[in-house]
């Protein structure tokens, strides 16, 4: 089989493996399996860099006997290679501990989804033409180099498109396959500084190709980020009120994710554990996971087990209404699952978010910055920093100071610290800029206080 | 790392070498100077215990072929799962339109092929990979459980799991060259979660690389790994936040290097330097570091993840001495780039699977040891930061910018360490942080136990080393102001 396999080729791969599972001694099977195919141009320095092709059909199976999991994957696709990945999942079972709550959703027990068009697959982006991408990510390049002499090179562009494909089966009957599409471009811009390079990167993602922002406003937008940076340096170490941009907010709320997962809770690794309907968070803050966004890059009709996807407020006006449920979890808590079972061919099903986002505020990012006496506008970030138990924050960042309401001029050699959960009750005023880029998304965020180490 | 047997190997029987030659032909076909197919079997398996209960017991192959294409300074890459021959020849003609715009004529096959002459840096006689069998590994798992919950009463969770990775590929190339090698990766990871009123605090401890049965029966038992996990977790309850700001900072050996990998080994790959983007490209004999500090990249340390008979190219790991004396005096350089610049390759040519293209990257890098005795870095520092063990870290390779979380340090008063800290992270640019090295320990340590480094969305496993070092300043980050 290709790896542009259709829906019902893949619906049917994945139904052949749970019976032969099932004829090989699991009690519950299911099986998932993907289908995908991608292409990605790079640039560099006026030319083309790399061309990839990439294509992949791979399938996993989950055996449950007695309520313990074994769980096999590749790539063989065969009716050899299924009978094997079963035979192999069902005797690692075997070897794990017993657990009631372990299983797959009945059709009955998920749902169907509703009737709306979540509109994933664009043909157009599908069929993206080699040459076309290779046109796009030059133009990334070129426009970037010509915004500014500052600029003096590239750290390199791209442009990706990609199509997938996604079926999940189980033994109680249940189906499910869809497929959608996506079109990417990036660029790295370098600024030079005297003392050093500095970068600016933008990129965005989207499911259909007429969505794609122009080749132009992304590789300007790369441009103004490494020309701002010129000529940053520190400042003394001081408690002061933050503006997150919404890359650093979208950032700071995937890592916040995990803690309201159940998973986390009855692990004990929840910093939310036993605040479900208190307030953890300014009255500003709403959190959402949004399967359903039309268009989304997170969105799915059903979710890797099967079950309907859905809208789901995790924290509404400051209140943290509950965690996100697998059907594991939500059998072992006795409720049901949120639709927020995660999985792809090679793992068994986890818990993961489809579009989150801080839902967007009512304030203009340039009023957010016009508020503050002194403080610090935080733009760029390294990417360890976070305790997934504690909450605790303290990044690596980069910015700019503000004086008066106003950006006076770049900082780095910095760190930002905090805690998440007084950060967000710290949250002041909430942008009204939210903009997807990819399945995480926020809007600019002011922070009433953290602390900015520096000199 | 053997390869005695691998002239039969499963590879050798999927991509016969006539195939293999006749994929090469076709990568060439459009004008490409340079071809290669890179094939690839490997078995991952893993147990995972969460609450007292093993979840669940997991088994993956990934295997198949990619076949590489490379005009001037251009790639054309595209893989297929399996070795179904035609699926591979549609690889290799999709690899071959990087060329599309050549007016040279099709290169025709390769020379035949001659197979690599490497040494193995170290043999393993019983790998951990391939020599557990499932009740050893849920053996090792559980004791590891037992231990941590036994070390401590507040240990109120412990989460285990016990992975292994066992790959076998074959390269060959259009100048003729036929290697194949292999890995054995085992790994052992513990984390604890302690409680104590509001308090919450995970440790973790790991041990493994590419390392004999033995190693975990005898070098790093799951009691071992449990236990520091364990009082890692504990201590954390007690530890109070740090002071933020520029100051001195004592760094731990061994998984400490972590910061010359990032802050400074990355900027030496061979791709930044050709291009440019890499400050060091125009800084050959050039002072980089303190005096002292002398930096190296070795694919040959004895049991580390890191390690390897020939790299993903083919080319035999080496020794590559990057900084001698505070002097920076080579670089890393994988194929591509090396024959770009007219340099010989250093055996870094990496990829994370024949998914993905070869990228230039570390193995394992490390600073040499000097004379100070560790205790006498410390007592030398009348206030500042220990940091005893590191957690993740990362850099901007374009500009320098790098940060590292410290998950467990010690406050030092007057040359004395007085409490414990937590949630510290270190900030800095790699242009400078190696001249701000003003003390080097005699103890130098490599982990080649659990890294992993990430480029371009590949992964693969490093290792790291360096003996503890003193460094005069480096801005910590923290939410206490001094």
């Amino acid at each position: 089989m290709s790896a542009r396999p259709t829906p019902a080729e893949l619906q049917s791969l994945t139904e052949q493996a749970v019976a032969l599972a099932r004829a090989a001694g699991a009690e519950v099977a299911d099986a998932c399996a993907e289908g995908s195919r991608a292409f990605t141009v790079r640039v560099h320095g006026g030319g083309i860099e790399s061309l990839k092709q990439s294509g992949t059909l791979g399938i996993g199976v989950r055996a449950i006997v007695g309520g313990a999991v074994g769980f096999a994957s590749g790539t063989d696709t065969s009716r050899e290679g299924l009978a094997d990945l079963a035979a192999r999942a069902v005797a690692l079972a075997r070897f794990a501990t017993p657990d009631e709550a372990r299983g797959a959703p009945t059709p009955a027990e998920a749902g169907e989804s509703p009737a709306d068009d979540l509109d994933l697959f664009d043909p157009a982006a599908a069929d993206l033409d080699v040459e076309r991408k290779i046109a796009m990510a030059l133009e990334l390049e070129r426009i970037a180099l010509a915004h500014d002499a500052r600029v003096t090179r590239s750290a390199g562009s791209a442009v990706s498109s990609a199509q997938g494909t996604f079926a999940i089966a189980n033994s109680h009957g249940l189906a499910r396959a869809w497929q959608g599409t996506s079109v990417s471009a990036w660029v790295v811009a370098l600024a030079e500084d005297g003392v050093k390079q500095q970068t600016g990167v933008h990129g965005m993602a989207r499911r259909h190709l007429a969505d794609l922002p122009t080749m132009e406003s992304i590789a300007r937008e790369a441009a103004r980020r490494a020309v701002a940076r010129v000529g940053a340096r520190t400042v003394p170490t001081a408690r002061v009120p933050v503006v997150m941009h919404p890359d650093i907010a979208a950032s700071w709320l995937a890592e916040m994710y995990d803690a309201m997962t159940a998973d986390a809770l009855v692990q004990k690794r929840s910093w939310l554990e036993g605040r479900e309907g208190t307030l953890v968070a300014s009255n500003l803050v709403n959190i959402v996971d949004d399967g359903r966004l039309v268009r989304g890059l997170g969105s799915s009709p059903y979710d890797g087990e099967g079950v309907p996807t859905r809208r789901n407020v995790l924290v509404d006006a400051g209140v943290f209404r509950g965690f996100a449920h697998d059907h594991y979890h939500a059998r072992r808590l006795g409720t049901r699952s949120t639709g927020n079972g995660s999985r792809g061919f090679a793992s068994t099903p986890g818990i993961g978010y489809h579009n989150l986002c801080i839902a967007r505020g009512a304030t203009p990012v340039s009023e957010l910055i016009a508020r503050i006496d002194r403080g610090f506008y935080y733009d760029d970030s390294g990417s360890f920093g976070f305790n997934p138990v504690t909450g605790d924050y303290s990044f690596q960042a980069q910015g700019m100071w503000i004086e008066k309401g106003e950006r006076v001029h770049p900082v780095d050699g910095v760190t930002v610290a905090g805690n998440s959960l007084q950060m967000l009750r710290d949250i002041v005023a909430v942008g009204d800029d939210l903009e997807w880029r990819g399945a995480v998304a926020s809007p600019s965020l002011s922070i009433s206080e953290m602390t900015v180490s520096g000199s | 790392m053997p390869s005695e047997d691998a002239t039969d190997s499963l590879l050798s029987r999927s991509l016969p070498r006539e195939l293999a030659a006749e994929l090469i032909a076709l990568a060439r076909a459009n004008g490409a100077e340079f071809a290669d197919v890179y094939g690839e079997h490997a078995v991952l398996t893993s147990f995972s215990l969460e609450e007292g209960r093993i979840e669940q017991g997991t088994y993956s192959v990934l295997q198949g072929v990619g076949v590489r294409a490379i005009r001037g300074d251009q790639t054309g890459y595209a893989y297929a799962d399996g070795f179904a021959p035609a699926a591979l020849r549609e690889a290799a003609q999709v690899a071959a339109r990087i060329a599309r715009d050549a007016q040279a004529s099709p290169a025709g096959p390769p020379p035949p092929f001659r197979v690599a002459d490497a040494a193995a840096p170290f043999t393993l006689h019983a790998s951990a990979a391939r020599s557990f069998d499932e009740t050893a590994k849920l053996d090792l798992v559980r004791r590891a459980d037992h231990a941590a919950r036994a070390h401590d009463a507040r240990i109120a969770e412990v989460s285990v799991s016990f992975a292994t990775t066992a790959r076998q590929f074959v390269i060959a190339n259009s100048d003729g060259l036929w290697a194949e090698d292999r890995a054995d990766l085992s790994r052992l990871v513990v984390s604890a979660l302690a409680l104590e009123g509001d308090e919450r605090q995970e440790g973790f401890a790991a041990a493994g690389g590419s390392v004999e049965s033995a190693h975990f029966t005898s070098e790093r038992t799951p009691e071992a790994v449990a236990a520091e996990a364990a009082a890692s977790a504990v201590l954390l309850l007690s530890a109070r936040e740090p002071e933020g700001g520029r100051y001195p900072v004592v760094v731990c050996n061994g998984w400490g290097g972590v910061m010359v990998h990032e802050c400074f080994g990355h900027s030496m790959e061979g791709d930044t330097i050709r291009k440019g983007s890499s400050i060091r490209a125009s800084q050959l004999g050039q002072q980089v570091a303190a005096k002292g500090v002398t930096i190296v990249d070795s694919g040959r340390v004895p049991y580390s993840r890191g390690s390897y008979r020939v790299d993903d190219e083919g080319t035999p790991s080496q020794r590559t001495v990057l900084v001698e004396d505070g002097v920076l005096v080579g670089y890393l350089w994988d194929l591509l780039n090396a024959r770009l610049t007219g340099h010989t390759p250093t055996g870094n040519g990496r990829r994370a699977s024949y998914r993905d293209y070869p990228l230039c990257r570390m193995t394992n890098t490390w600073i040499e040891p000097g004379t100070d005795s560790p205790e006498a870095l410390i007592a030398s520092v009348p206030r500042g930061l220990f940091c005893k063990k590191l957690g993740g870290g990362s850099v901007n390779p374009a500009d320098g910018n790098f940060s590292f979380q410290v998950t467990e340090a010690w406050q030092i008063e007057h040359g004395r360490l007085t409490h414990p800290v937590r949630n510290a992270t270190l900030a800095g640019n790699g242009n400078d942080a190696m001249l701000y090295i003003d003390g080097i320990g005699s103890d130098l340590a490599i982990d080649g136990t659990t890294g992993s480094c990430g480029k371009d969305g590949q992964w693969k496993p490093v290792g790291v080393g360096q003996p503890t070092l003193r460094f005069s300043g480096i801005t910590v980050g923290g939410t206490a102001v001094g």
